[in-house]
């Protein structure tokens, strides 16, 4: 492994990565609120940007969304808004997918040390990958309907056209579920399960393929589909963290610094929804998670360079590293800024306004 | 437009809504402003049924298709908002608009139609526009699965397979179209009055067997439900002029109508629109009073007598500041004969004779006790918070009826109700109340004690912060102090290689996450409510 690594795979955390790392939970969360995804197309490629394997980073954020979704798909079941039945058949697919990620993670990490060389490289270029390809899918189809909605007069809204085109299909048996209200093909179904659990394996933002599927491939309502989501997240994540932990790719560590930070930032960010408009969140969401992206993507030459793939100075890691590192790291704390400062402008004019009603009724 | 009179002739009516208070010149017959409201399938012959009921009754006949062309001319793309609505798009603000105009224009044609004189309504959810007005019969009407397919086949000319096929989709979109706009569900028996089952029932017979029906007392305008009809009227016209009105379309309004006096919010981040909305609105006929309140959202707040000096109304205005929310006031008193039922042991059915809502203008007590609501109502005004109010006097069902309205609520309070009971009696019933309205309307539904425990700091928050702050430091300080022993342990290194080694360390991960997850999760939640910030 990787020199500088404690224990073949866990980073030293002094005060100031610490601090770091709290402010990558603390950003996250504020993007996790604002969202209503978990956070982890941030905190992820953060940690890896600290030097946090991609497989121990993925692992420990499985392992931090886990707690998170106990604690709050509650509040969703309270409301009626979980279609356990749903869960039920995603999860079962879900699992497979996650067995697959966590092999594959593995595996690739396994293959690094039988080289001796490249270190936690092929795990990284692979989960960057992944990661890149993914995301920015998400992040230019954001951009389009935020684009869009400013546009046209149409009411925006992704393409139906895969709901429209599975609908055409036949494809029994169909199962209906009751609160969801739908009725889905169980091959749809295991797919989905299927390629949700991968990736919330592979880079630990499976919810970005889960809520959407739910809402245009299944047809269900958004907010039984987030709270679906959460349910499944408890899951996926308790397994996913059952399963890295048990090829010691958790640190533990980082998951309870993340926690400091998240579970803090998350009330930021919930609170910014109810203040900022609609389409600056889509636009704001959407530039950030291209830029996720982009800071990803500068970090790939370094990988390829370790396995051997590409040849130049590896002095030159550094620099590839720290300019991803500062990319992402512009770009989180530029959004949560975006957004606080809509918090605190919101909440001073709302003083303004109070002072205004005061004095209007004391000179009536 | 057209409508059919009971003749059978047509009578041009002119495309737009007026602005106006109901005539006080009307007839007998235009007095009694009875509505039926049926809802039809695909092919159920809900028309036919309809139109032979009209004429039984000597009333008019107004269809869904009537109702679609006055909106088409008013400048609603209704099939453009029908296919957003039926799929499961992002549900985006200028959706919610195109919806709001929608509803508020459906709303303030059928209750101007039925000021003219008693009608028939036939289309989907007539019944569901006009949910908060007690005398309107609400039929559905389904027909032979058979008979429909057949009918298919025979009006679009398609084989057997796809017709049916044709009729499952187009109930899909009708199922998909009501829950998306009302948030019920269409099948629902509960949302209706009758179901008629026209399989083995002649169409006439039917009509003859809902005269009966819609002669009974139970569907006769009284001052209630007319007053209710004429604020809905209200709240709908006033909601049209800002969708109409350039300068205030682009924004989101909540509109409620309350004895003449119209409450308008809208959303902290269109402050800017606050001086527009009493100008656009300026002239609105029957509109006494404005109330325009800046709200991110609604809290609404159930009890049998309001007291603007109670610790409640503090702790409801104290979340409403923190939440930017307004306060919706519904006063409810429960019937003699929900008392009654409900001493028989559980949450009483439906009894519609005594469930009306609106002022019982025809009670003399209840005209000068109001139970403290207008007190209330101008003491959250004062604050900025007032929501607008109600009162709704009935069995438990009729105030989830109207507590499940067009205005969405993030937080239901109840407060002080079923005083004339026994204190166990009491709990039981506020406790039902709160599941059935948990249930229905997706939103916590807490009563005054919850309220101040959920949502509210006190000294019992104090001590649980201390607590879990002690526990959470003590675990982030042994942990991170002891960073080598717990790598150790996480790499399987403390014990000779194995997968029970691994499984141990795998368990303690899995239970430790969550815990820690929780204890922490519960400082953070306290801070913020602290803060005034959750």
């Amino acid at each position: 492994m990787e020199p500088g690594l404690l224990y073949e795979h866990f980073i030293d955390i002094n005060g100031f990565v610490a601090l770091q790392v709290v402010a990558l939970g603390f950003v996250g969360g504020i993007l996790s609120g604002f969202i209503g995804s978990g956070g982890a197309f941030f905190m992820t490629p953060g940690m890896m940007n600290l030097g946090v394997p991609g497989v121990v980073a993925v692992g420990s954020n499985m392992t931090h969304k886990f707690g998170k979704a106990l604690v709050g798909s509650r509040k969703h079941a309270e409301l009626g808004n979980v279609d356990k039945r749903m869960g039920a058949f995603l999860i079962v697919t879900s699992f497979i997918g996650i067995r697959i990620a966590v092999w594959i993670n593995s595996a690739l990490v396994g293959s690094s040390d039988s080289h001796g060389a490249g270190g936690s490289a092929a795990g990284d270029l692979y989960i960057s990958a992944v990661f890149i390809c993914i995301l920015s899918v998400v992040a230019v189809s954001m951009l389009r309907d935020a684009m869009r909605t400013r546009k046209d007069d149409e009411p925006a809204g992704p393409s139906m056209r895969i709901a429209n085109f599975l609908a055409r299909r036949h494809l029994p048996p169909y199962i209906h579920f009751k609160v969801a209200d739908v009725r889905v093909s169980l091959w749809v179904l295991m797919v989905v399960g299927l390629a949700t659990g991968y990736l919330a394996g592979t880079i630990g933002v499976g919810g970005f393929i889960g809520v959407p599927c739910m809402i245009y491939v299944f047809g269900m309502p958004t907010a039984v589909a987030a709270g679906t989501e959460l349910y499944l997240a408890v899951y996926m994540g308790g397994f996913g963290a059952l399963n890295y932990a048990l090829k010691g790719f958790v640190d533990i560590r980082l998951t309870m610094l993340l926690y400091l930070g998240s579970l803090v930032g998350i009330y930021v960010g919930v609170y910014g929804t109810k203040v900022v408009k609609e389409i600056l969140i889509r636009i704001v969401t959407g530039l950030l998670i291209l830029l996720c992206v982009v800071s990803r993507a500068v970090a790939v030459p370094a990988y390829m360079r370790q396995l051997g793939w590409v040849h130049f100075d590896p002095a030159w890691d550094a620099w590839f590293n720290s300019a991803s590192k500062v990319m992402l790291f512009v770009a989180g704390f530029s959004g949560a800024a975006i957004i606080v400062f809509h918090v605190i402008k919101s909440y001073r004019q709302r003083l303004r306004v109070q002072q205004r009603l005061t004095e209007a009724r004391a000179a009536a | 437009m057209s409508v059919a009179t009971k003749a059978g002739g047509i009578a041009e009516e002119p495309l737009t809504l007026r602005e106006r208070s109901p005539s006080p010149t009307m007839s007998p017959t235009q007095q009694t402003m009875q509505i039926v409201c049926i809802s039809r399938g695909s092919l159920s012959r809900g028309r036919e049924l309809a139109e032979s009921l009209a004429r039984r009754l000597g009333y008019r006949v107004l269809s869904r298709e009537d109702l679609m062309e006055a909106a088409i001319a008013e400048g609603i793309q209704v099939g453009k908002l029908e296919t957003s609505m039926m799929k499961p798009r992002a549900f985006t603000e200028r959706l919610a608009r195109e919806r709001d105009h929608y509803l508020a224009f459906s709303t303030a044609y059928l209750c101007e139609r039925l000021m003219e004189g008693p009608l028939v309504y036939h289309g989907r959810t007539g019944h569901l526009l006009l949910r908060s007005v007690g005398h309107v019969l609400r039929v559905r009407v389904v027909a032979d699965e058979e008979y429909r397919i057949r009918s298919t086949m025979q009006h679009l000319g398609i084989d057997r397979e796809k017709a049916v096929r044709y009729l499952s989709e187009v109930e899909e979109d009708r199922r998909a179209w009501v829950r998306s706009m009302y948030g019920v569900s269409w099948e629902d028996a509960s949302q209706y009055d009758v179901v008629v089952n026209v399989e083995r029932m002649n169409v006439d017979n039917a009509a003859s067997a809902l005269v009966g029906m819609a002669q009974l007392p139970d569907f006769q305008i009284t001052p209630a439900s007319r007053r209710a009809m004429e604020d809905l009227r209200l709240g709908a016209m006033a909601r049209l002029r800002l969708a109409r009105d350039e300068r205030t379309s682009r924004f989101a309004f909540s509109v409620a109508a309350h004895d003449g006096a119209v409450n308008v919010t809208y959303l902290p981040h269109d402050m800017e629109v606050a001086g527009d909305v009493p100008r656009v609105l300026e002239g609105l006929e029957g509109m006494g009073q404005l109330q325009a309140t800046m709200a991110a959202t609604t809290i609404l707040w159930v009890q049998e007598a309001f007291d603007a000096a109670s610790p409640t109304f503090r702790e409801v205005v104290e979340i409403a500041g923190k939440w930017n929310a307004a306060v919706e006031l519904v006063r409810y008193s429960a019937s003699a004969e929900e008392g009654e039922a409900s001493e028989a042991g559980t949450l009483p059915s439906p009894a519609p004779t005594q469930a009306v809502a609106g002022i019982e203008e025809d009670d003399e007590e209840d005209v000068t006790d109001d139970g403290g609501l207008k007190d209330t109502l101008d003491e959250l005004a004062r604050v900025g918070r007032a929501g607008g109010g109600r009162f709704v006097r009935g069995v438990p069902s009729a105030l989830v009826h109207v507590c499940c309205g067009a205005v969405p609520h993030s937080l239901v309070v109840l407060g002080n109700l079923f005083l004339s009971k026994e204190p166990g009696t009491k709990l039981r019933l506020t406790r039902e109340l709160q599941d059935s309205l948990g249930s229905r309307m997706h939103v916590p539904v807490v009563t005054a004690e919850e309220l101040r425990s959920q949502y509210l700091f006190g000294p019992r928050d104090a001590f649980r912060l201390l607590g879990f702050l002690a526990v959470v430091a003590s675990l982030y300080v042994a942990v991170l102090t002891h960073q080598d022993a717990v790598l150790k342990f996480l790499a399987g290194d403390w014990s000779g290689p194995g997968r029970l080694t691994m499984w141990v360390v795998a368990v303690a991960v899995f239970a430790f996450a969550p815990v820690v997850a929780y204890i922490y999760g519960d400082v953070a939640r306290s801070l913020m409510k602290l803060l005034k910030m959750e």
